[in-house]
């Protein structure tokens, strides 16, 4: 029985690695193969057998064992994402960016203070009016996001926000002028030179108006970034100009559901 | 001097994306392009038919890098 029993196994390749330590047990080994006696009792010997059902019986379990693997490998990879992100979001806790609170008016002319958005989540970009592509460009791949985003009745709205850092020019109605063309819940946010350079500290942006010309205008240079906001108003990721919306909104949705597991 | 509205900021798009085609149909001999030229100048602030201009400058430049058309200098290789 034991001789003829690794060629019943041969046609059989996964298991077979399995298999053939147990082959190697003497007496012992013959028991072990009960688990796999589906194989029918010509398992145990009869070569005689035609193939047929045998074959079509091992190709199904393999079939099986390979979906079993494929499955295994898509849920570790997706576990591996959410690990790395999770490591990604306490790396930018560390660095506790978007730590104090900011006062601004918004577009409508109202005070706004980081408290009022508590309870979203909240995607944020820094720019201003007078941006000849950038800006338009990044704020319509934001307002892609929150559309996605609000495509899925069971996500949290998401709130945009557009902050400028240009004062000097961008007041409340410059900022309503602005925002109107993008989407109805884009809020843009301004105020006084200090209420602007102390946000921008505050998310480490980066602006620098240019020199001007005849007409008075000038470009201002900043850093471009939309960052995430979670709804206790902690700094969460923040995505560049290569992360295209798709990615951005994936991300979103995997922040937003770790952050529903961890603290509710 | 208000800050251009959707719509015009699509039309300056739209006439420097003519002009810039233009260029590249005649390998940047801008007096080939001297009316799609004005019609971008029209369309859009100084400002940022400089910074447009700066644009196309450095993509042509990157492009070039990026095909391996830069070779150091002699002062830097012997430095």
């Amino acid at each position: 029985m034991l001789a003829r029993a690794p060629k019943a196994w041969h046609g059989f390749f996964p298991l077979k690695l399995l298999a053939l330590p147990r082959i190697q047990g003497g007496q012992a080994g013959q028991v072990r193969y009960r688990p796999f006696s589906r194989q029918g009792p010509a398992e145990t010997g009869r070569l005689g057998q035609p193939q047929g059902p045998r074959l079509r019986t091992r190709l199904l379990i393999t079939a099986l064992f390979g979906a079993g693997l494929g499955g295994a490998w898509l849920a570790l990879r997706a576990e591996k994402e959410q690990w790395r992100q999770q490591q990604r979001t306490e790396a930018l806790r560390r660095a506790a960016v978007g730590q104090g609170d900011f006062s601004l008016l918004d577009h409508r002319g109202q005070v706004r203070c980081k408290a009022d958005f508590r309870g979203q989540w909240v995607l944020m970009y820094f720019g201003f009016t007078h941006c000849p592509d950038i800006c338009p460009d990044e704020l319509e791949k934001l307002v892609q996001v929150v559309q996605q985003l609000e495509a899925e009745p069971s996500l949290p709205p998401v709130q945009p926000l557009f902050i400028t850092v240009d004062p000097e020019r961008d007041d409340v109605a410059a900022m309503a002028r602005y925002v109107k063309d993008f989407h109805p819940r884009l809020l843009g946010l301004t105020g006084s030179a200090e209420q602007v350079a102390q946000v921008s500290r505050s998310y480490r942006v980066y602006y620098s108006a240019g020199p001007k010309d005849e007409d008075q205008d000038y470009i201002v240079d900043h850093s471009i970034a939309i960052y995430l906001l979670s709804p206790d108003g902690i700094f969460t990721d923040y995505y560049g100009r290569a992360r295209s919306a798709q990615q951005i909104a994936d991300s979103v949705r995997r922040h937003m559901a770790t952050f529903r597991s961890v603290l509710r | 001097m208000a800050a251009p509205s959707m719509k015009e900021r699509q039309a300056c798009w739209g006439a420097r994306d003519a002009y810039w085609k233009c260029l590249d149909e005649n390998t940047e001999d801008a007096s080939q392009c001297k009316k799609l030229r004005s019609s971008f100048e029209s369309s859009c602030p100084q400002q940022w038919i400089k910074y447009f201009d700066k644009r196309r400058d450095y993509l042509k430049f990157k492009e070039k890098f990026e095909a391996g058309e830069f070779q150091p200098s002699r002062t830097t290789e012997k430095s």
